[in-house]
């Protein structure tokens, strides 16, 4: 009983607490999962609901654009195709919405082994313009079988996975700590090395006996599955799943997010998320500033690029933390001595800046 | 000591109850746009006219009417239709919600104002799954009533009285037996059915359908399907146009001089700028439409001279908020109170003689279709105006025109 | 049928081939993808609009100021916007996206979400092989025409132009060979641009203007631009007729999938990428290692 206690203690203390970053994740955290208790306002129950949803859909792009280098143009397709999936199933079969955001999921795992299968031979730019065009044709097709698609109208009449406000918003929150985390923690393994290399230079990868075209596929996959899942629950929480999940300007929207937050990182679009959409929603609510707010919302995304043209997170990382020029692991920047290694980091810090 | 208590308590009070002073109505357009400006302007035309007048009287008191500016950019995005709407009723507080354009945005707008049990009066979404709702789950869906447009199906029962006028019109003047109509549908769900039906009924009414052009509703060229249209020879194109090909269909048709006429829904035709879109090529393009200067009702024309008057443009028909909030002064008044539940009953039973209808309501809360009550009218551009033709029997209309062959 | 056919596809083909040549040129030469090149052809169609109807200046002066302005403003937001972050690809890419919202958002706040409708440069028609052409649209093929073979000579007989082609090929050399990258990107960007804002001038009274419309154009261009191929402007041509004529023929033989045109076209991009995956006439680039 006290000994998984005192190794969950240790790994905080080991783990977490040493890098800034890392505690303000794990504060953020637990503020996200108690912020019903102290506020529970039904509004920004919803506009958090939202944030969460999409901030899944944002870290699924980044594993496959930041960490693969495949910047995936229609990544809505993915959304939709979670989104349908699970409104056709619980509409029409009456299966429950608890089983059916998994097989939209599903689905939408299977469109993006056919997506990145398509995609395999294509590279950078090609890829990027080849991928826009797959919502679109999905769009064409979905308008061709109005019966059994709805049209433009979507499908309606959807039920909720709970009903409460609050409810829906842990789900959602859970659904997102819980998935981002997972994605992360893929992106930091032996898989995510991999990815990086093949991003780098996928000859050299090839060269190394990697078989890059597995992996390929398989983060196609995982990216589908997890902005399946987001699609799924947007369709139930909205209680409608409609064209609009498919639209180009989601698609691009999740690229500014992930861009902006930082490539190859997964916390950055989560980030990214966080701040825009709630801010554009803010601005959105007054009268003479919210006709104006995407222009607004485009004026910071591009002063933001101007400053950090890295992205957000990585600019504020860089602030925060220094990189031992030794053992390459991150230290809070007040720090006089590596962590690990012990090497000196206070005049290296004066001269050295990390890629 | 006793003294401040007391001050302060009488200012909470007077606080509280100029607060209560107030009925709160949401307006839910895209305001950025043509549709949600006169969802504005027609509730803004109603609240100063009540207001005005002295306000509600509820059960004895009066209420002024106090407008709730909800943009819901349903336009460009769904998911911002639902968070203004949740705003609207959470934050702002709103009694009664208004208004709705884009039927997918209304459909999910309909669920968040049935789960708090708001009254919903819609006033510029067609489809009819959102009066379906009401039939199908009634305890739940109760508080949404229509109020403009007429349900998509019964618009299918104006254009066909319509077309045969027109086509006996064309039957006199060209000496034909059977003239060729050309359908053009944009490629949607609302069209479908009216597309099935028009196949249907078209042979039926001594008329013959040379062919059906489905172009996407946001197709800008429309010239192969109007050269093949002037190929099959037909004498009426049939139009079901909601998007912005409307124009090009206007502005193509007039450019190729083509000899058919247009008639059928053309909803960017019912704005006064689509003569300046179509480059002022679009003569003798008609279509269903809900206001003009003629007397439909005795409130139409002043309504239509004020809106004039005020704003500088007609209105159209997400203008008929002006009727949806005098809907609900009647209603409240009758009441006697602004209880959501109690005003249920007292709504489905009400007839109302508004400034674009005289309206009644089926049991799917959907506005009951009647030539001269609720079915519109239809006008035509010519040389720049739209001039109203039908109902023939109402005064004011005029002739139809086509183009000289 | 076959002439409506014929015809349509070509004068279609026309109008895309002038934003397409446009797009692969920045493209081939800075490998920058301009999100905001159909948003520069909107810029200059509501310039346009504005100098022609409400300033009341003739047609010709209205033309020439918008494609200029438009012009500038591209250069200016080139050395702004673009040049700081060139070095990030992906800063690029949003940034471009980023610039095309602002203007769309621009748009939309000066002159409303409503459409508009420029008067036609040219009224009446002609008969051409039994179909009808309005002489706008021959404006449009001619102007084209014309533009394009600008373009050639500018690119093969002009030393801007020699510049602009060795920087194309290898930038690094190039650099080395004392072209000034910078200025010969800039000027690149320009020519772009102006061939986009020939565009909007030319096309948009064929077409209704309004804040939305550079999303529709561009998924076509970039449609036809990767069909033909990256950076190869014989490649944008062949793909802009190519998809022309796809959407005539889907319009002629099934009118009740009218609609559909846009999602052939772009079937037939995916298609032809399976089969070469750098498009038909497209240059395969070396990774900078």
């Amino acid at each position: 009983m006290i000994y998984p206690l005192r190794r969950a203690w240790g790994e905080l203390r080991n783990e977490v607490f040493v890098l800034p970053s890392r505690t303000l994740v794990l504060l953020w955290g637990l503020a996200l999962l108690a912020l019903p208790l102290a506020y529970a306002d039904a509004y920004v129950l919803r506009i958090l609901t939202m944030t969460c949803i999409f901030a899944i859909f944002a870290a699924s792009w980044d594993l496959l654009a930041g960490y693969t280098g495949q910047v995936n143009f229609g990544h809505a397709l993915f959304f939709g195709a979670g989104a349908y999936t699970s409104a056709l199933l619980s509409l029409r079969l009456g299966v429950t919405p608890w089983a059916t955001v998994w097989a939209g999921a599903a689905v939408a795992a299977l469109f993006g082994f056919g997506v990145g299968y398509l995609c395999l031979r294509l590279r950078g730019s090609y890829l990027s313009l080849a991928t826009l065009a797959f919502p679109l044709i999905a769009l064409g097709l979905l308008f061709a079988f109005p019966g059994f698609s709805g049209g433009e109208l979507g499908i309606s009449g959807l039920r909720r996975l709970v009903v409460s406000p609050t409810a829906n918003y842990y789900v959602a929150a859970v659904s997102m700590l819980a998935i981002v985390f997972g994605l992360w923690l893929l992106a930091d393994s032996r898989f995510g090395i991999v990815l990086h290399a093949i991003r780098d230079d996928e000859v050299a990868a090839r060269a190394s006996g990697i078989n890059t075209l597995r992996y390929k596929l398989a983060v196609f996959a995982i990216a589908a599955a997890a902005a399946g899942f987001a699609g799924a629950l947007f369709a139930h929480y909205l209680r409608v799943a409609g064209p609009s999940s498919l639209e180009v300007a989601l698609s691009f929207q999740v690229v500014i997010w992930g861009i902006f937050g930082g490539l190859a990182t997964i916390y950055g679009p989560v980030a990214a998320v966080f701040i825009l959409y709630p801010l554009t929603e803010w601005l959105g609510s007054f009268r003479a500033v919210g006709e104006l707010r995407l222009l607004i919302f485009a004026v910071i995304v591009l002063l933001v690029l101007l400053f950090m043209p890295r992205g957000l997170t990585p600019w504020v990382r860089d602030r925060i933390e220094t990189q031992c020029p030794r053992c390459k692991q991150r230290n809070g920047s007040w720090k006089k001595i590596c962590r690990l290694c012990g090497a000196a980091l206070s005049e290296m810090k004066l001269n050295y800046r990390p890629r | 000591m006793l003294r401040s208590i007391v001050a302060v308590a009488a200012v909470a009070l007077l606080a509280g109850g100029a607060h209560a002073q107030t009925l709160k109505i949401g307006i839910l357009g895209p305001m950025a746009f043509v549709q949600g400006e006169h969802h504005w302007a027609g509730a803004e035309m109603a609240r100063d006219e009540i207001n005005k007048a002295g306000g509600i009287n509820v059960g004895g008191k009066r209420m002024q009417i106090e407008l709730i500016r909800g943009d819901t950019n349903e336009i460009q995005s769904v998911s911002d239709a639902t968070n203004t709407i949740e705003r609207v009723i959470t934050r702002d507080k709103a009694d009664f919600l208004v208004g709705g354009f884009r039927s997918e945005a209304v459909l999910a707008m309909q669920e968040v104002a049935m789960d708090y049990k708001k009254l919903f009066l819609g006033v510029g979404a067609a489809h009819s799954k959102l009066g379906a709702n009401v039939e199908a789950d009634y305890d739940r869906y109760k508080y949404w009533f229509r109020v403009s447009p007429t349900k998509d199906v019964d618009l299918a029962r104006t254009l066909f009285a319509v077309l045969g006028s027109i086509g006996q019109q064309i039957r006199t003047e060209l000496r034909t037996d059977m003239p060729k109509v050309a359908i053009l549908a944009e490629k949607a769900v609302w069209t479908e059915a009216l597309v099935g039906a028009a196949q249907k009924t078209l042979p039926g009414l001594k008329m013959e359908v040379v062919g059906t052009w489905q172009p996407s509703a946001t197709a800008t060229d429309v010239t192969a399907e109007l050269s093949a249209i002037d190929r099959a020879g037909a004498q009426i194109v049939f139009t079901m146009l909601s998007g912005p090909v409307g124009i090009s269909v206007g502005r193509q048709m007039g450019e190729r001089g083509m000899k058919a006429v247009a008639w059928g829904i053309n909803v960017e035709g019912q704005k006064e700028e689509f003569w300046q879109a179509a480059a002022g090529k679009a003569q003798f393009v008609s279509t269903l439409d809900t206001y003009s200067e003629v007397e439909m009702t005795p409130k139409t024309i002043p309504f239509v001279k004020a809106y004039k008057a005020r704003y500088n443009k007609m209105p159209t028909y997400t203008a008929s908020t002006y009727d949806a909030i005098m809907i609900l002064k009647a209603a409240i008044e009758q009441a006697g109170t602004t209880d959501a539940d109690k005003l249920v009953p007292v709504l489905e039973k009400m007839e109302h003689v508004g400034a674009g209808s005289t309206l009644t309501w089926d049991k799917r809360h959907d506005p009951v279709w009647a030539v001269g009550k609720t079915a519109g009218i239809a006008v035509q551009w010519q040389d720049g105006r739209k001039v109203p033709f039908w109902p023939p029997n109402v005064k004011g209309m005029q002739p139809f025109k086509m183009p000289a062959r | 049928m076959l002439q409506d056919i014929l015809v349509t596809g070509l004068v279609n083909g026309g109008v895309y081939a002038l934003l397409a040549v446009g797009f692969s040129l920045i493209f081939g030469v800075a490998r920058i993808v301009n999100i905001a090149h159909t948003a520069f052809y909107m810029l200059a169609a509501y310039l346009f609009y504005t100098l022609l109807v409400k300033v009341g200046l003739g047609f010709l002066l209205s033309a020439l100021v918008a494609v200029g302005a438009v012009t500038l403003l591209s250069v200016l937001c080139y050395r702004l916007v673009i040049e700081p972050v060139r070095e990030h690809d992906a800063a690029v890419l949003i940034a471009t996206i980023a610039l095309a919202l602002i203007f769309q958002e621009v748009m939309l706040f000066t002159f409303g979400g409503h459409y508009l409708g420029i008067p036609s440069t040219l009224e009446g028609g002609v008969r051409l092989l039994g179909v009808s052409i309005p002489y706008q649209r021959l404006l449009i093929l001619v102007v084209a025409a014309a533009m394009l073979s600008v373009v050639w000579f500018v690119l093969y007989r002009t030393r801007l132009g020699l510049a602009i082609r060795a920087t194309a090929n290898d930038l690094e050399v190039a650099n080395l060979m004392g072209m000034n990258v910078h200025r010969v990107a800039m000027a690149t960007v320009a020519l772009s641009v102006a061939l986009a804002a020939i565009a909007g001038v030319v096309v948009a009274p064929v077409f209704v203007v309004d804040p939305f419309m550079w999303l529709a154009p561009l998924v076509t261009m970039l449609a036809i631009v990767v069909l033909g191929g990256l950076g190869s402007l014989k490649g944008s041509l062949i793909g802009a007729l190519i998809i022309g004529y796809v959407e005539a023929i889907t319009v002629f033989a099934l009118p009740a999938g009218a609609y559909l045109k846009g999602a052939v076209a772009l079937l037939i991009m995916v298609v032809v990428l399976l089969a070469r995956p750098e498009g038909l006439f497209g240059v395969a680039f070396e990774e900078e290692r």
